[in-house]
């Protein structure tokens, strides 16, 4: 098969898997979902009245013409109406997946521009006591609830030292005329930072030691030993020979880490009260908001497809022995 | 003969000898059925889900077999208004300021309120109670009327059909060094319409920063759902009367509220009111307000506008409400709630509740005049300087910052980021913020319930004497002592005692004793079979 058809194949697969997802989202919600004009019953509402509410959400019209209205609008790129905001959800879900893409990016890149070459180093220095203390740091943050690594933050950066803001993306209230508007400025990078910092560290392990880990085996390749024969400095070795080598699982790893914080992690999001897609969802269950929740998964689950797309497209460039089968 | 079949065999020897000792017993008298306790999920709510516990430990101990059963909120809202699909139910009203008036909470026992979706699933019927239930909705006349709001609440709590079990203090903090004259209002907290208007600017910063978990659905004065909509829209749309902080209707836009007779309501407005963009407020906006209201049908407010047969502007200021039939409530209750809308913005609106929020009008003529909204972040007001009680308001605007949960207003709090919360604090909360200085803590009684509703369509809830003694045995000041840590008070009535004009402070009480529980349930006719199990 030649590398065309295997794009055209694979692309065709992953809008397959997109369709099964959206048609999967759509029952379970209606399923597991209580309805949502149930909330209204709490208000004192009349049935007659939560009949009419539940008419002017369309929940009155039968599942599967509801379920080919979702389908049609969504491949339109319209969600349609959120129930409990009353706005458009692509309008609400575009915004809140800047504002958590720009968190975890930030956070992503600082992991593995840092994780990736201490992982290398680390196995350089395999079985001294900095590779211990480097195995143990990155297991430790790996493990550590976020909440918790949050929390702490908070407490020392946020109460206790007062030098970094607890909650929010900018200082309150501001104006801004769009999102790269919002995101440029030096108030922002202040409350970015320790998010931030506190999702990077839980990041950092997975580069630190899937690099460290691979680099132990490529060390034992031939070619590795041809390098050390031919009297190359240790340091190239490292870096120039095996770390390129190396670096494959990471990148998978990368692009799944990646497609994952689509969905934002919803414990940071609501520790620092980050504005993200994660706290929105936890909001949209909470609300039995259909259209929100369905869309905000939906958006997820898109996005970890494409990007497993692009790991695989990635792949038959960065290592020419994966064969298009 | 396997070891298995043997077993087998003694399992079913025994289990026969049960069954026939079971019939013999039910041959006289019959085993109460077992009972199906809902409550709300610990994660939901923890204290209802403990108080559950409390209550189901003492029935089990008067012989019943209790099965404490925690649903997901909604699924146990539908299942006790919806399909009434329950034995007894702990689930709660929370107090809004327009349920101070009785009608709402005693409407929750009215037997007419018993069908599927209505607010009395419990089906209590008697019809003693629904006669003063009616009379005390017509009867104009105040002091008549309490008497009435008293004889309904005497003839309905020894029948123990709901049981108030506790009302809970909410407990707020502000910041005492950025402002003062912060004042508490039953059932609001400090989040009531009249802080940001009394707030007294200690500092530099004159503007009120408000913190809470909650967001409003939407602020579509037409379509918003929530009470969080409508406490930040009230501040900016406002209102011919408002109800002071000690709960008493004064005139606000209105100039005078005049009853011709039972059924005409005569209403004068303020001169020179305006707008926010600068038009004037007339009695064609009130009649319209009124009108707009009643043909879109928006359900938030239908019972309030349930009395109304017409709204007609008889003058520049002045309007004549005509109502369908009598009602008490409606110029304390429904005049303070129904925002008054701009005519010229609204009358070209035909599908108000489809607006977008950047479709959304937001002129009102509030004391406060909406300036931003950032969905998850912050919503704000700025001071209306052509407000007719311009002069008394100190701060400058009113700021609502959006946290994600309870944990990030207290942070917010500490650090002086905000200076008072929403909502009530956690638990945990309360001590953290007592030792600090620069907070004061105050508890603000409820008037909104936790309640237990027996349903009296089914056994053995039919039996009113059942009630009384399984009431005997909830252990209520445990619930407040443990579960609040003091900060709430033994349920008594639907109607609370920090309503003190409404609440009969001498109904039965029903206090804790199982030795009583247990000498109500002889008396009608119950004894216990061998094994201790409740029968008759």
């Amino acid at each position: 098969m030649n590398r065309r058809n295997y794009l055209i194949r694979r692309a065709l697969q992953a809008l397959a898997s997109l369709f099964i997802i959206a048609t999967l989202l759509f029952f379970l919600f209606r399923m597991g979902l209580p309805d949502p004009t149930t909330a209204l019953l709490a208000e004192g509402l009349s049935p007659e009245q939560r009949e009419a509410v539940r008419q002017s959400f369309g929940l009155d019209q039968p599942l599967w013409r509801q379920y080919v209205l979702f389908l049609q609008n969504a491949v339109q790129g319209d969600f349609g109406f959120s129930f409990h905001y009353r706005a458009p959800v692509a309008d609400i879900i575009w915004e809140r997946l800047g504002n958590t893409m720009v968190l975890m990016v930030t956070a992503i890149v600082v992991a593995y521009v840092i994780g990736v070459p201490l992982g290398a180093w680390l196995s350089w220095r395999r079985g001294t006591r900095a590779d211990t203390v480097g195995i143990f740091a990155g297991l430790m943050f790996r493990s550590a609830p976020m909440f918790w690594t949050g929390m702490i933050g908070i407490l020392v950066f946020g109460v206790m030292l007062g030098m970094l803001p607890t909650s929010g993306m900018r200082t309150l209230p501001y104006e801004s005329t769009g999102f790269l508007d919002k995101i440029t400025t030096l108030d922002f990078l202040w409350h970015l930072t320790l998010p931030a910092l506190v999702v990077a560290l839980y990041y950092l392990g997975s580069p630190l030691l899937i690099m460290r880990n691979t680099m132990l085996e490529v060390y034992g390749e031939d070619f590795i030993e041809m390098a050390r024969a031919k009297g190359l400095p240790e340091r190239r070795i490292l870096y120039n020979h095996a770390a390129r080598n190396a670096l494959l699982p990471v990148v998978t790893q990368l692009a799944v880490t990646i497609g994952l914080a689509a969905g934002g992690q919803v414990v940071v999001e609501v520790v620092f009260s980050w504005p993200g897609l994660g706290r929105e969802i936890l909001n949209a269950v909470r609300t039995s908001d259909f259209p929100l929740a369905q869309a905000s998964f939906l958006v997820m689950a898109a996005f970890v497809i494409t990007l497993n797309l692009l790991v695989d497209i990635l792949y038959s460039t960065l290592d020419p022995r994966v064969s298009f089968k | 003969m396997t070891v298995f079949t043997r077993r087998l065999g003694y399992g079913l020897l025994v289990s026969t000898a049960l069954t026939v000792g079971a019939f013999s017993a039910a041959s006289a008298q019959e085993r109460v059925p077992a009972i199906t306790l809902g409550t709300t999920t610990e994660a939901y709510d923890p204290i209802r889900y403990e108080a559950a516990f409390i209550i189901a430990e003492k029935w089990r101990e008067l012989g019943l077999e209790v099965n404490v059963q925690p649903t997901e909120f909604s699924t146990l809202l539908g299942r006790f208004y919806d399909q009434q699909d329950f034995d007894a139910t702990i689930i709660g009203w929370s107090g809004r300021v327009d349920r101070l008036d009785p009608q709402f909470f005693l409407g929750t026992l009215d037997s007419r309120q018993s069908n599927p979706g209505g607010n009395n699933p419990g089906g209590y019927s008697n019809p003693e109670y629904d006669a003063l239930f009616d009379a005390q909705g017509k009867e104009f006349d105040i002091t008549k009327r309490q008497e009435l709001v008293h004889q309904a609440q005497e003839a309905y709590v020894p029948d123990a059909p709901v049981i108030v079990l506790f009302y809970r203090d909410e407990v707020v903090a502000y910041n005492n060094t950025t402002f003062g004259e912060m004042n508490a209002m039953a059932g609001e907290g400090l989040y009531s319409e009249w802080t940001p208007m009394q707030a007294q600017p200690l500092g530099d910063r004159k503007t009120l920063r408000i913190g809470g978990p909650q967001e409003p659905d939407n602020i579509n004065p037409l379509a918003s759902t929530s009470v969080w909509g409508w406490k930040w829209m009230r501040l900016y749309y406002d209102r011919l009367v408002r109800l002071s902080p000690d709960v008493e209707p004064i005139n606000w836009m209105a100039e005078s509220v005049e009853a011709i007779d039972d059924t005409t309501i005569n209403v004068t407005l303020r001169e020179g009111l305006t707008f926010h963009d600068g038009e004037p407020v007339t009695a064609a906006d009130v009649a319209f307000t009124f009108g707009y209201y009643q043909t879109q049908d928006y359900s938030y407010f239908n019972a309030y506008l349930a009395p109304v047969e017409t709204v007609e502007a008889t003058g520049d200021l002045t309007v004549q409400f005509k109502l369908k039939t009598p009602s008490a409530s409606f110029a304390n209750i429904a005049l303070s709630q129904i925002p008054i809308l701009p005519k010229h913005i609204w009358e070209g609106i035909e599908n108000p509740g489809d607006l977008t929020p950047e479709q959304l009008p937001t002129v009102g003529s509030g004391p406060f005049k909406f300036a931003t909204y950032n969905r998850g972040e912050i919503m704000s007001l700025e001071k209306n300087e052509n407000h007719f009680r311009a002069d008394d308001v100190a701060v400058d605007g009113v700021e609502f910052i959006i946290y994600a949960d309870m944990e990030g207003v207290f942070t917010g709090l500490q650090t002086g980021a905000i200076d008072m919360t929403a909502w009530r604090m956690e638990a945990g909360q309360i001590p953290l913020a007592e030792q600090a200085d620069h907070l004061n803590v105050i508890s603000v009684p409820d008037f909104g319930y936790y309640h237990l509703t027996y349903n009296t369509k089914r056994e053995p809830f039919g039996d009113a004497a059942v009630r009384r003694a399984l009431t005997h045995a909830m252990d209520r000041e445990r619930m407040v002592n443990v579960l609040l840590d003091g900060r709430g008070e033994v349920g008594t009535s639907v109607i609370a005692p920090i309503n003190a004009f409404w609440h009969n402070p001498f109904v039965e009480t029903f206090d804790f004793d199982m030795d009583v529980a247990r000498a109500k349930l002889e008396e009608a006719g119950y004894s216990w079979d061998a094994e201790g199990r409740l029968v008759k």
